[in-house]
């Protein structure tokens, strides 16, 4: 039997309900290693970035690698919110809300990691213009400025993208709910009663909203690649660097909605809503991106290898693949390339723990590929005096692993006071759906 | 603020509530409205209301950041002209960024605000009878004024579950 408005409603509803012991577990276990990745960086604040594994040649190390990954993370929610609404793809219905989610929890944690190089963390705000009795202002050639507006414009545009999207959902929640539950729906509902009026501006504003957000992501991406790329450092100055991050981001955002939908469809009784043949049409993106992200890796590998002897850009890559790092560079390799690449077998991917596994693998894979260009390259500069092995220290890994425990403690309390799927968007389908088939949609 | 008077009537499928909306304007309904859990085309169509013109707004506030972020690239960077690498002042390509950033911001936050304008008429009390189940799984058709036993019949005939006059 098809679903119907009631149980779709009734399902959603139902993932609000009073947590269960596993819930809470989960919160403080994030609680805690977040605690642990501030108390980490309280320990930076004091001391100085010292306590990191950071020294010349090495000037960025774990926490820029983490930074270009929660970035990468936050990529999928605009991508399969945006983009696939702008290309009509049905599929994104039951799993975009957790998608935009995870965008903006995970944008909150890549914004902190710029804060956290900084040498002087309580002058962050120097990075914003504002007027100033020294009639300073901050340098716009500057690609750490370029970084400060796509990030902060891209928190803001995905958060207002999800919470505009929550709205008739959160008044459809509202209307049978109680205390404090009640009233918070109503906030997020802003007044929301249904009305045509109401549906007529909504519609256009919304496709505004994903004209809109649809160039940012891809030029948020290319902004971090450029942090890199307009430097002159082998390894990083190439023109292949934005279209090769945008691919390598959506790949990860994806690969982690995957991680993030496979045990949430089942610990939230979702299954019924967020379906195999939703799993099977993100790790076809997953196979998709990870086509682009191989060919990127071949290109510049090959162009490399294609120089002269003397070349740094050559030797650069001769040493990722062959020196201190390699078995990170092939292990990267394996994850992104190798493992995906099973997904070309219909049979893999109607496979919910095979398709959970290579996406794991996947979001692996790609902090590795972040670690291989940041490290790497800075990690063997053109003179061997300049050459020095970057090792982290149990200070940047606590912030590492405490940025997980910050992005999964939002992420959980987010799925407690937002609805995880779309209602009123699943309800536009559901009635297409049963009118196509003769049905009545609304019938419990 | 009481709502208007007229006849309302509920509906389980879009097809039958669109069939509504027709017989009533064809009826010489000039005012009907609707409220429905999710904007069914058919439903939409039906009403045959003009495209929303928060167009008009979100483009220009899309130029208004455009200007916004010129100004500010251009404007700090003639008021603190710092040579950096012999590069010029006014550097176009890295500015290009962030008036793209700027752009899409105020593009975006103007939408925002254009769009809550534009749906606060409609989400007053006067405007449509609440029902918390036009939220869930019905339809309502609102047949402002005119004569209320022709809009109950015709409401009827449509296929309405239940049909009852307001205000």
């Amino acid at each position: 039997m098809s679903l119907s408005f009631e149980r779709l409603q009734a399902t959603v509803r139902a993932t609000h309900g009073r947590p269960g012991r596993g819930y809470w577990i989960l919160l403080s276990l994030s609680a805690a290693l977040a605690a642990w990745g501030g108390w980490a960086y309280s320990l930076i604040v004091r001391n100085g970035l010292v306590l990191t594994g950071l020294e010349r040649p090495g000037g960025w190390g774990n926490l820029i690698t983490d930074f270009v990954f929660w970035v990468g993370i936050a990529h999928s929610g605009t991508l399969i919110s945006a983009i696939l609404f702008l290309f009509r793809a049905k599929f994104r219905t039951a799993v975009y809300r957790v998608a935009e989610m995870m965008t903006v929890f995970a944008v909150m944690t890549a914004g902190l990691y710029p804060i956290f190089h900084l040498g002087r963390p309580w002058f962050a705000y120097w990075l914003f213009p504002y007027p100033n009795e020294r009639g300073i202002w901050v340098n716009f050639r500057s690609p750490l400025i370029w970084d400060v507006f796509a990030i902060s414009t891209y928190f803001i545009v995905s958060t207002v993208f999800l919470l505009v999207g929550v709205a008739p959902d959160a008044a459809a929640l509202r209307d049978g709910a109680t205390g404090w539950r009640r009233k918070l729906y109503g906030l997020l509902a802003f007044g929301w009663r249904g009305t045509d009026e109401q549906w007529r501006h909504y519609t256009r504003a919304y496709l505004f909203f994903a004209a809109f957000a649809t160039p940012l992501v891809v030029s948020v991406h290319s902004v971090v690649s450029w942090d890199f790329a307009v430097s002159i450092l082998p390894g990083w100055h190439s023109t292949l660097f934005p279209p090769y991050f945008v691919a390598g981001a959506i790949l990860s955002g994806v690969a982690m909605v995957i991680v993030i939908l496979v045990p949430l469809r089942r610990w939230l009784h979702l299954e019924e809503i967020i379906t195999p043949h939703h799993l099977d049409m993100l790790s076809r993106l997953v196979l998709l991106t990870s086509l682009i992200v191989t060919y990127s890796y071949s290109t510049e590998i090959l162009t490399a290898l294609g120089e002269p002897a003397s070349d740094p850009e050559r030797s650069t890559f001769l040493y990722r693949m062959t020196g201190d790092y390699a078995p990170l560079f092939w292990l990267m390799v394996t994850c992104n390339c190798v493992g995906p690449a099973l997904l070309l077998s219909g049979k893999v991917r109607r496979s919910i723990p095979a398709i959970f596994a290579i996406s794991l693998l996947v979001n692996v894979g790609m902090w590795l590929e972040r670690f291989n260009i940041v490290v790497t390259s800075l990690a063997h500069d053109r003179l061997p005096f300049d050459w020095r092995v970057y090792t982290p220290t149990w200070v940047e890994w606590a912030m590492t692993f405490g940025a997980f425990g910050w992005f999964f403690f939002w992420f959980l309390v987010g799925l407690k006071v937002l609805p995880p799927v779309s209602i009123a968007e699943m309800k536009e389908d559901l009635a297409h759906a049963a009118h196509a088939s003769g049905e009545v949609a609304h019938a419990g | 603020m009481p709502v208007e008077p007229g006849v309302l009537g509920s509906f389980a499928e879009p097809a039958a509530a669109a069939r509504a909306v027709r017989a009533l304007r064809a009826g010489g309904f000039a005012d009907v409205r609707v409220a429905m859990p999710a904007p069914f085309p058919e439903v939409v169509a039906a009403i045959g209301k003009p495209r929303s013109l928060i167009d008009f707004i979100t483009f220009p506030g899309a130029i208004v950041g455009l200007l916004c972020g010129i100004a500010l690239t251009v404007g700090t960077s003639l008021a603190w002209p710092l040579v950096t690498g012999g590069k010029p002042i006014v550097s176009v390509p890295p500015f290009v960024i962030v008036i793209f950033e700027v752009t899409v911001l105020i593009g975006s936050l103007t939408n925002l605000l254009a769009m809550s304008a534009g749906t606060w008429h409609g989400g007053r009390a006067r405007f449509f009878p609440a029902h918390q189940k036009f939220n869930a799984d019905r339809i309502g058709v609102f047949a402002v004024g005119g004569e209320p036993a022709r809009a109950e019949r015709l409401l009827r005939e449509s296929g309405a579950e239940e049909v009852g006059r307001v205000g």
